[in-house]
């Protein structure tokens, strides 16, 4: 589940802060897939990839943070790490996780497209950080602070590596699994929900023009009848002697 | 027969199960299994743990009981909106907008995992979950119980007189949005942290300041008339969904609100000025809250106190309500949010089926045997690949001990789990206390917390009294974290790691037959009479649930020693 940077999209930031919660989706689908493996091992790999994820994470927003502290753009609230925003975003599915909802083979299928499409994604992301001036000052700032960890090209890097292995893990334990499957069709499909939900985020805004006086005149109409509403007072009364049915 | 009571769309969700003798046999926060902190989603997963592990279906399902009333809560917010805001307002819109994901779709939600035909759906009131969620631990009367949060169904704040457990009269009520635990929530949000999350890092810090604006704040929130009113001109949380400040409230603080992205240390610029607001926001909460009271006491003439919602796990003020004379017993249970009122709403499916029976019910339920309810399924099979076994589970207490006083960091992953926000012991990590050194490190290097965050102490109830000046009011509180205690002067040096600016300690006065108070008498021998204790999580995850949460966060906080049920564990020292 992840949303690919757009080529043509100026907003980094904002692609950082999607890149970080589909890491995030990530790591708990891993951890979920962990929880759910019978084997020991398998079980093992599923909870080290979850714990790349989860570091993935935490190096994005940090390599956020020190774009922001260069200048590259504005903080916004909603840059700011909330766990709940995975669900919100969409990034994990709350009516069940992938290894609940897809069979085995499906599910890696998943796992392994993603991770490639990850790996891509990476690729462009770094060339967007690394091409840029910003990033050259952005280094000067980092050899000024040699105690400090981050470094947003080698972060990069080091994620970089970790999406190369867990997609050749992936492709791995995909082909000793289901040797003889074909995994273009997986990947297409993938690209396509990709697509899709770049096409949404960036659409969201202009469909909300279109959908918002429709919803304002519901509103005035609703607003009306909740007005006439009157909820119950219960002041005085045996709380446990009231319909507990009821709803108001 | 079982009694399921179910919390949700609001904070962290969560199923409570109580069985037929009334007692609470288990508990699941849909955080611990989702793995995103304060899942407030419907708690599918702890639900379908619950319905596997003890085989419910509607044979044997005596009543599924929803915390609050639903159409009550979202039309409450939503009717005020209304009526105060432009139509076309952005709470309003968003009130409307996502009412398919609010309360209201409980019933929808509930029937895909269970087949309703047969089961009773019952709505409880939002307050009288809370009020029944402490009852539940504490059952003799009468009480008065005071419920102060930031919102449940149309109310605030509720005073109830509890006579029985079949007679709970509400008292007094404030309305939304007069709201002490959205004012408090409010100023966390101007302070960077998140909402429903952050309030207990804002008290923390608040004992870092000086309550230099507490007039400026008072200003804008009073108990006047025996009425709680917030003056909304300051707060935003009835206008937008984003901010719960308004620039008014900026312009009487003459402080720009803290951007959540820069870190807030102990000494570095702007520091002081948010730890003032924090501290006055806190004195003001203080302030009210013994007002309320006051006036439970003036209406009820009880002195014998129940006291949940989202305030009461403010230790620092829950504490200070020790001074009042008034109150000669001041109960909290260890789940005092919305969490735990699925606790409440499962007790009252179960009164609401016994009814006049309730009259010879004598309830076995107590704090002490209902910290870490439920059953859990372990799962180790992949231990030995990543772990050495050191002690098996006989001998793994001496061990810990031993460990402990070489100075060492445990975590413990051992068998149910606390059912509140505080690590009791069984989703810990833990260290020798008179070490502050150690401490700082559990803190800073292994937590990565920020210093102004304090870290707990455990202490053997035999040498509590050593330690800390003790309120007898309080005593029940100091079970589970729920209030904090002055270190005495004399001891003062051999715990400091544990004692906070503000000279208080959030202590945990633990039985021997648990598992820290096992531990703690092991360590008697080394002269150690006090475990450091902090949850066993990374900041921004739930507490650890099963073992393999635990692995995941020992490789991630680089921890060596794992204490569970089946013994003491070394992690394997493995190159990744």
């Amino acid at each position: 589940m992840i949303l690919s940077p757009d080529k043509k999209n100026q907003d980094l930031l904002g692609t950082l802060v999607e890149f970080a919660y589909a890491e995030y989706g990530s790591a708990l689908e891993m951890l979920a897939a962990a929880k759910k493996a019978k084997s020991p091992k398998l079980k093992l790999g599923y909870i080290r990839h979850a714990s790349d994820e989860y570091r993935h994470t935490a190096l994005i927003f940090k390599v956020l943070s020190n774009q922001i502290k260069k200048g590259v753009g504005k903080f916004k609230r909603e840059y700011k790490f909330s766990p709940q925003n995975v669900v919100l975003k969409g990034y994990v599915d709350k009516e069940g996780f992938l290894v609940e909802k897809f069979p085995l083979k499906k599910f890696v299928e998943f796992v392994y497209s993603n991770e490639y499409l990850a790996k891509e994604s990476f690729d462009y992301l770094a060339k967007r950080i690394g091409d840029a001036e910003s990033l050259k000052t952005l280094k000067n700032i980092m050899k000024d602070e040699l105690n400090h960890a981050d470094d947003s090209e080698a972060t990069l890097d080091a994620i970089q590596k970790d999406e190369l292995i867990h997609h050749g893990m992936a492709k791995k334990f995909y082909e000793s699994k289901f040797p003889n499957s074909k995994l273009q069709l997986a990947f297409k499909r993938e690209k396509i929900k990709n697509r899709f939900r770049l096409f949404y985020y960036k659409n969201a805004r202009f469909l909300n023009k279109i959908f918002d006086p429709i919803l304002n005149f519901l509103i005035n109409c609703f607003g009306k009848i909740v007005n006439l509403i009157i909820i119950p007072n219960t002041n005085k009364q045996n709380l446990m002697s009231s319909n507990p049915k009821s709803v108001v | 027969m079982f009694f399921l009571g179910i919390s949700a769309y609001y904070h962290d969700a969560s199923v409570a199960l109580i069985d037929s003798s009334g007692n609470l046999i288990d508990f699941k926060k849909e955080e611990w299994l989702s793995r995103v902190k304060g899942d407030k989603s419907f708690p599918r997963l702890a639900l379908q743990e619950l319905v596997e592990t003890h085989q419910l279906s509607e044979k044997n399902i005596a009543s599924i009981t929803f915390y609050e009333k639903p159409v009550r809560a979202w039309i409450t917010v939503l009717k005020h909106s209304v009526k105060t805001n432009p139509i076309s307002n952005e709470l309003t819109r968003n009130y409307f907008k996502n009412a398919w994901r609010s309360s209201m779709r409980f019933q929808l939600d509930i029937s895909k995992y269970i087949k309703l035909k047969k089961i009773p759906l019952l709505y409880s009131d939002h307050h009288l979950s809370h009020t029944l969620s402490t009852l539940y631990y504490y059952n003799s009367f009468p009480y008065v119980s005071v419920v102060v949060d930031g919102y449940g169904d149309k109310y605030c704040t509720s005073i109830h007189h509890v006579k029985s457990n079949n007679e709970i009269i509400n008292l007094w009520n404030s309305e939304y949005p007069n709201s002490l635990g959205l004012f408090y929530s409010a100023i966390t949000d101007f302070l960077g942290f998140a909402v429903n999350e952050g309030e207990y890092k804002m008290m923390g810090l608040a004992a870092f300041g000086k309550p230099t604006l507490y007039e400026d704040l008072k200003k804008t929130i009073k108990f006047e008339n025996n009425q709680l009113i917030i003056d909304t001109k300051y707060y935003d949380y009835v206008r937008r969904t984003d901010r719960s400040y308004s620039n008014l409230l900026i312009n009487l603080l003459k402080t720009q609100p803290r951007q959540p992205d820069i870190p807030l240390e102990v000494g570095e610029k702007d520091f002081q000025i948010y730890a003032d607001i924090a501290s006055s926001a806190q004195k003001v909460l203080e302030e009210l809250l013994f007002l309320i009271l006051k006036y439970a006491h003036d209406i009820s003439k009880e002195n014998k106190f129940l006291f949940s919602g989202g305030v009461a796990m403010n230790s620092a003020a829950v504490s200070k309500c020790s001074k009042l004379d008034f109150i000669k017993e001041l109960n909290i249970p260890p789940s005092p949010g919305d969490s735990g009122a699925a606790i409440g709403a499962a007790y009252y499916g179960f009164i609401n089926k016994k009814n006049k029976n309730l009259d010879n019910f004598v309830s076995k339920n107590n704090i002490k045997n209902n910290l870490f309810p439920g059953k859990q399924k372990s799962n180790e099979d992949f231990f030995n690949l990543v772990f050495e076994k050191i002690s098996n589970k006989e001998a793994s207490l001496t061990k810990a001990s031993e460990l402990i006083a070489k100075n060492e960091i445990l975590a413990t992953c051992y068998g149910n789990m606390e059912t509140g926000p505080r690590a009791l012991g069984h989703r810990s990590l833990i260290c020798n206390a008179h070490n502050s050194q150690l401490i700082q490190k559990l803190s800073t290097e292994i937590k990565k917390r920020n210093l102004f965050r304090p870290t707990a102490p455990v202490v053997l109830k035999e040498n509590a009294e050593k330690y800390f000046h003790l309120k007898k009011s309080l005593m029940n509180c100091y079970l589970h974290m729920a209030a904090t205690a002055t270190p005495k002067d004399e001891v003062l040096d051999n715990i400091k790691g544990v004692v906070h600016i503000d000279n208080s300690s959030r202590v945990q006065i633990c039985d021997e037959n648990l598992l820290l108070g096992k531990i703690l008498m092991n360590l008697k021998k080394f002269n150690i009479e006090m475990i450091a204790n902090t949850s066993f999580n990374i900041s921004s995850d739930p507490m650890v649930y099963d073992k393999e949460d635990a692995f995941l966060a020992i490789e991630r906080m680089n921890i060596k020693y794992l204490l569970t049920e089946t013994g003491l564990y070394l992690r394997k020292n493995e190159i990744h």
